[in-house]
């Protein structure tokens, strides 16, 4: 990657040359020049001090904070110096954007990578759902989309796409199963997700500076953890590969007007792409076939976003490209009516009663309210992180409107998913995607807001702007950078204690669900917990709490007979409770406080459910039915 | 085909091929994931990309970076679903289909994505 001519800082083009040394005395090396310095110390130094905090976490005693209390002064200090050194690289950015690059490199695995290196068990309980498809896939060797498998656990194989290709992986690498590999997926997808988003962003700037800053936000404000080993990180990522090839050869003959022109557009912006003629575009749509049919093999509502960003841009006169928006619909109708065809009939009977629902549709997760001070905390640090970012995004729009001119097909893209709350909730996980899909953008905005254009020959003339312009620079923006990195570690790490389990545990779940024989039914308050799926083709689930309060508090009354009133007749049923689904029931606010102990008290003590192995971290429970003598 | 581009296109060609020979050494061992994630993660999008008729532009070569992996794993998702629905499903047949299909790419010219064959898009290039 050669850079163009530097897009250069202000401060840095008043700056005199650099006077001559005198001929006696040899010239410093290269890279002990103050800012090279600077960059690759400050590095070194971060590293250095990251690497010796990581063995100093105590994630095995986590409390209400989750890893928030547990890193070390020294993780948080090196989080500091990565920022600081990332500024400092910024200043040259023009000439050297592998420093900045690095920067984002190291920041990406500082941020996501304590888990990976640390955690002897799979972080977020859920994550172990896709570790059991996986393997049933690979048991059964074959895809089953019309199974009727409980808990919709069917959907995996009618968009099976990520699974298989996982399973690909876990028999090449010649690994037991997806969990060896499963808490790298974060760092592995950023990592191939941020070459993707430096080549949109470079389409709408010639502003490395802008580049690299827009990259750092979105690692700081990816934290809604939808990057961990799932289907829609990965299709995520193929999304944005679509829409990056878009942006950068569809652009229709003679659409782009006064974008030409450069008095028109921000210093910063980039002209419009080339052109491309039909036959070119008719090559481009070939060429992301494959990519588009990657993204519905693999993940239902991706390909949803993807055609509604492909017709947020059919708005503008510039990628009016109905051919390709025909293809993508169609490439998703034919895989809806075929392979996923149960579950897209099923969704699209209850459209109806959702359509149109919008505080329904926009809630975040199951019913309840955080508790505790961590999840709260961590609640709390999300809606501001999301405030901030969208505050930073409109200073932008209203700032630099010829920036916006010119990335308008970008804020479109962006904005696009937001409709599709009036569509469906998709199990109270819609806010974070819509949120996730307008990231980009967002990120490139609020990285608008905070690096100004550097060659305004107007503006740099008048004091005034010059000042805002420096404050705005060496002012606002580390603050803001530094403000989104406090934003962050809560967002993501103030519910650890809900990610992390005890292999003890898992073993103990692992056991219990061994031990039920084919068609028995698993019993437990949530399904977050480390295995809650495994063996799911042979036997059923009933997450009895993933409820409303109110109904999970008459539960309470008496949970045993609630339990067996709901358990069909002749089933061999187990009840699973165990420490993670006690820590997220009450983080999620499913159940009030103490609920979780009363309900294992009154069902050990109920005569309905037989002890078969109790330790402090869990307790199986086998359900003994009541003959009809014993029926009070 | 000048010397330069059998440099590119022999490696590209064989790479697959050496992920496949990887899955003889023992199961989770560095030397067997590490050319397997990179064989399937960049070797088809790469042979795909890079043969292209002189040196790559830096606009073009940005792009090829950015979208060697996501057009890897596309074609991956497309063999391994299509072996499962077939019933065929392993890990050899997996593999030695992808570095088939590497093969082939890395002999043929690179996809015409206009920045590729006129390095127009992006920074350097203009």
């Amino acid at each position: 990657m050669q850079p163009r001519a530097p897009a250069m800082d202000l401060t840095e083009a008043r700056t005199p040359p650099p006077t001559r040394p005198p001929p006696s005395r040899r010239p410093a090396p290269r890279f002990l020049r103050p800012q090279l310095l600077l960059s690759w110390l400050l590095l070194v130094a971060a590293v250095a001090l990251w690497t010796y905090a990581l063995p100093r976490v105590g994630f095995r005693a986590m409390g209400d904070y989750g890893l928030l209390d547990r890193f070390p002064a020294a993780f948080y200090a090196a989080l500091a110096l990565l920022t600081c050194g990332f500024l400092v690289a910024l200043r040259r950015a023009g000439t050297a954007p592998w420093w900045p690059a690095a920067y984002c490199v190291t920041l990406l695995v500082a941020l996501k990578a304590p888990p990976a290196v640390l955690y002897d068990s799979v972080r977020y309980p859920w994550a172990s759902k896709h570790d059991a498809v996986v393997n049933q896939l690979l048991l059964s060797g074959e895809l089953r989309p019309n199974g009727a498998l409980s808990g919709n656990m069917s959907a995996y194989e009618q968009w099976p796409g990520f699974f298989t290709l996982t399973g690909g992986l876990v028999r090449a690498f010649g690994v037991d199963s997806a969990a060896a590999f499963l808490n790298w997926a974060p760092i592995a997808l950023g990592l191939l997700l941020m070459p993707v988003l430096v080549l949109i962003y470079r389409t709408f700037t010639e502003d490395w500076r802008l580049v690299w800053t827009a990259v750092w936000i979105f690692q700081l404000a990816n934290w809604v953890g939808q990057d961990y080993l799932s289907p829609q990180g990965f299709a995520y990522l193929l999304h944005l590969s679509v829409i990056a090839v878009v942006l950068r050869h569809f652009v229709r003959p003679g659409s782009a007007g006064r974008l030409r022109d450069r008095s028109f557009l921000d210093p910063a912006s980039a002209a419009v792409p080339p052109p491309t003629g039909t036959r070119q575009r008719a090559v481009g749509v070939a060429v992301l076939a494959p990519l588009i049919l990657a993204v519905n093999a693999s993940h239902q509502l991706t390909p949803v976003m993807l055609c509604v960003s492909l017709f947020a841009l059919t708005l503008t006169r510039r990628y009016r490209n109905y051919g390709l928006l025909a293809v993508a619909a169609l490439i998703m109708l034919a895989w809806d009516l075929t392979m996923g065809r149960p579950l897209f009939l099923e969704t699209l009977g209850t459209l109806r009663d959702s359509l149109g629902r919008l505080t329904q549709n926009s809630r975040a997760g199951y019913a309840g309210e955080l508790t505790g001070p961590g999840p709260e905390l961590a609640g709390q640090a999300n809606v501001l992180m999301v405030l901030a970012v969208a505050a930073l995004a409109g200073a932008a729009l209203l700032l630099r409107r010829g920036l916006v001119r010119a990335a308008l097909p970008l804020l479109l893209v962006s904005l696009a998913p937001v409709p599709l709350f009036v569509v469906n909730d998709y199990g109270g996980e819609m806010l974070f995607r819509v949120y996730l899909f307008g990231l980009p953008g967002a990120a490139f905005f609020a990285a608008a807001a905070l690096v100004p254009a550097a060659g305004s020959p107007r503006g740099a003339r008048r004091p005034v702007r010059r000042r805002a312009r420096a404050l705005t620079l060496h002012g606002a923006l580390p603050l803001a950078l530094l403000v989104l990195l406090a934003g962050f570690l809560p967002s993501y790490y103030g519910k650890e204690k809900m990610y992390y389990t005890p292999p003890a545990e898992t073993a103990l779940v692992t056991r219990a669900i061994d031990r039920a024989p084919h068609g028995a039914l698993i019993l437990a308050t949530t399904g977050s917990f480390p295995q809650a799926l495994h063996r799911y083709d042979q036997v059923g689930h009933w997450f009895f709490a993933e409820q409303e309060l109110p109904e999970n508090e008459r539960m309470l009354a008496d949970p045993a007979r609630h339990l067996a009133d709901g358990i069909p007749p002749g089933t061999d049923a187990y009840v699973i409770l165990t420490r993670t689904q006690d820590i997220y029931a009450a983080g999620e606010g499913l159940l009030p406080p103490g609920g979780f102990a009363t309900l294992r008290e009154r069902l050990t003590a109920s005569p309905l459910f037989a002890t078969v192995e109790e330790h402090p971290y869990g307790i199986v429970l086998h359900y003994q039915p009541a003959t009809e003598g014993d029926r009070p | 085909m000048t010397l330069d581009h059998l440099r590119l296109r022999v490696p590209l060609a064989l790479a697959g091929w050496g992920a496949v020979a990887a899955t003889a050494l023992p199961g989770g061992s560095p030397p067997r994931w590490v050319p397997v994630v990179l064989f399937v993660c960049f070797g088809p999008g790469l042979a795909l990309l890079l043969p292209q008729r002189g040196t790559l532009r830096p606009a073009a070569r940005i792009e090829a970076v950015a979208l060697a992996a996501p057009l890897s794993l596309s074609l991956a998702v497309t063999v391994s679903t299509g072996l499962f629905l077939v019933r065929g499903f392993s890990a050899t047949a997996f593999l030695v289909t992808l570095a088939a299909l590497t093969t082939v790419a890395a002999a043929l010219p690179g996809l015409p994505l206009p920045a590729a064959t006129r390095g127009a898009v992006g920074g350097g290039g203009r």
